[in-house]
């Protein structure tokens, strides 16, 4: 039976004279759960990488797609999350370059930064601390390679060592050196600001 | 790299705190951590950094990201168009193939029978034109750009038009083509080069230039091994271009 928001597939039944919806193969159904899985996580690569939100549900469109391909196909089943992140870097670089975008490694705009953390609860000098210490931390993070901010954020979207050296086509330790790099930097954010 | 004096470096710190270290290695580093006041410091300002980059994270991109009802829907929509579209028992599957084989047998003699040579079509005949690669790996071809023009010397187009018994009258109507383009390892060779009529009007030159395009990019993209696409676009580019666009028509840019 197909599920209520499924689109109607139909295929001729044997007799040739009736019509039966077709319900999604596992493949179908893999790439879905998948989706549901990492879609969020996906979409917030992409906009670090500096696209905008419709580009980026675009290119999770066509990562989906490319991954059913890859199913269809029997094509390897090992490490299908890491190949997903792979496949939407190197697609999401490519329409951040076609879109000749010049911020290179902005992970938000300006606008978005400017509204973070209103949390009511805060007074305005300390909504103004808390907003400066936030600048800051986004001051350390574009002063970073861009390569070292696509190590955080694809760590902070919980993928492993190993699955990032994959996606960003690096060795281990060139991933660890690079976090540990970058982490010693956000540290010391407080340190040279006398807080 | 070594921390100065000793001391646990800013790697060894974050491989800690994410699990990463072999046991042997973690061990040490927990015993030092035990130890060393100045290092459990440094390992709670690496914990304190994690926390801060996460909440930077979060706070500067959640609020951006769209609802995924539409988008759900939409990829569903689109698995279905590309899922098979039949459940047909493969021995039937086998036996209409064979049967459909004979019937395009009969026609494609029928047509080679009654139609006069020369006989060029948007697709070049393989017993002529079976495609022909340089000895290249992935690295090489995405080394360039893809549909980079590489133009035919004349006297290979020359030779192409002659094996196609194509006179002199009509060389303005075609154009000399790679099978595989050069960007994606195909060779200027006379195997790998078929005179492609401009009359063509839909499965045209510019259709083939945004397969090799896109073929290219899915190479270079990592979705696609360079031996399977060049087998893809020499076997049939335009069924090649229908699989890879999932489309039965051009596009239109």
């Amino acid at each position: 039976m197909p599920e209520p928001d499924s689109v109607a597939r139909w295929e001729l039944a044997a007799g040739g004279k009736t019509k039966r919806a077709l319900a999604p193969t596992a493949n179908e159904q893999e790439v879905v759960q998948l989706f549901d899985e990492l879609r969020s996580r996906l979409l917030r690569y992409l906009l670090a990488l500096g696209l905008p939100a419709q580009d980026g549900e675009e290119v999770i469109q066509e990562v989906f797609l490319a991954l059913f391909q890859h199913l269809q196909k029997g094509r390897s089943r090992q490490n299908l999350r890491g190949w997903i992140f792979r496949v939407a870097h190197n697609l999401g670089l490519k329409r951040r370059l076609a879109r000749a975008r010049e911020t290179t490694g902005a992970l938000a705009s300006q606008e978005a930064l400017a509204a973070i953390r209103s949390d009511p609860a805060e007074n305005p000098e300390e909504r103004l601390l808390s907003n400066q210490r936030y600048q800051r931390l986004q001051s350390v993070l574009r002063a970073l390679p861009e390569q070292d901010q696509w190590c955080l954020t694809l760590r902070a979207e919980g993928l492993r060592y190993r699955d990032i050296a994959e996606v960003l086509d690096m060795s281990l330790a060139s991933v660890s050196a690079s976090l540990g790099r970058s982490l010693a930097r956000f540290s010391r954010v407080d340190v040279n600001h006398g807080c | 790299m070594p921390h100065p004096d000793d001391h646990l470096s800013d790697q060894d710190l974050v491989l800690a705190a994410d699990g990463e270290l072999t046991p042997r290695r973690d061990a040490e580093v927990r015993a030092h951590l035990s130890a060393c006041w100045q290092c459990r410091a440094r390992m709670r300002g690496m914990e304190g950094a994690i926390a801060d980059f996460v909440q930077l994270h979060s706070a500067t991109l959640d609020r951006q990201l769209p609802p995924a009802a539409g988008p759900r829907a939409q990829l569903k929509a689109r698995l279905a168009e590309n899922a098979p579209q039949s459940a047909v028992p493969r021995r039937l599957v086998l036996a209409q193939a064979a049967l459909g084989l004979t019937l395009a047998g009969v026609a494609i003699a029928l047509v080679l029978y009654l139609v006069p040579r020369p006989n060029t079509a948007s697709v070049p005949r393989p017993q002529l034109t079976p495609g022909a690669v340089r000895p290249v790996i992935k690295s090489d071809v995405c080394a360039v750009s893809g549909n980079q023009a590489l133009v035919v010397p004349v006297a290979l187009q020359r030779r192409v038009f002659e094996e196609y018994g194509i006179r002199n009258a009509q060389l303005d109507a075609y154009e000399v083509d790679y099978l595989i383009t050069p960007e994606l390892g195909g060779a200027s060779d006379i195997r790998n080069l078929w005179p492609q009529p401009y009359s063509s009007t839909v499965w045209n030159a510019r259709v083939k230039d945004a397969l090799e395009e896109r073929l290219h990019q899915m190479v270079c993209d990592g979705q696609l091994d360079l031996a399977t696409a060049q087998h893809d676009i020499a076997t049939n580019w335009i069924a090649a271009y229908k699989k890879y666009f999932n489309s039965s028509r051009p596009r239109q840019n």
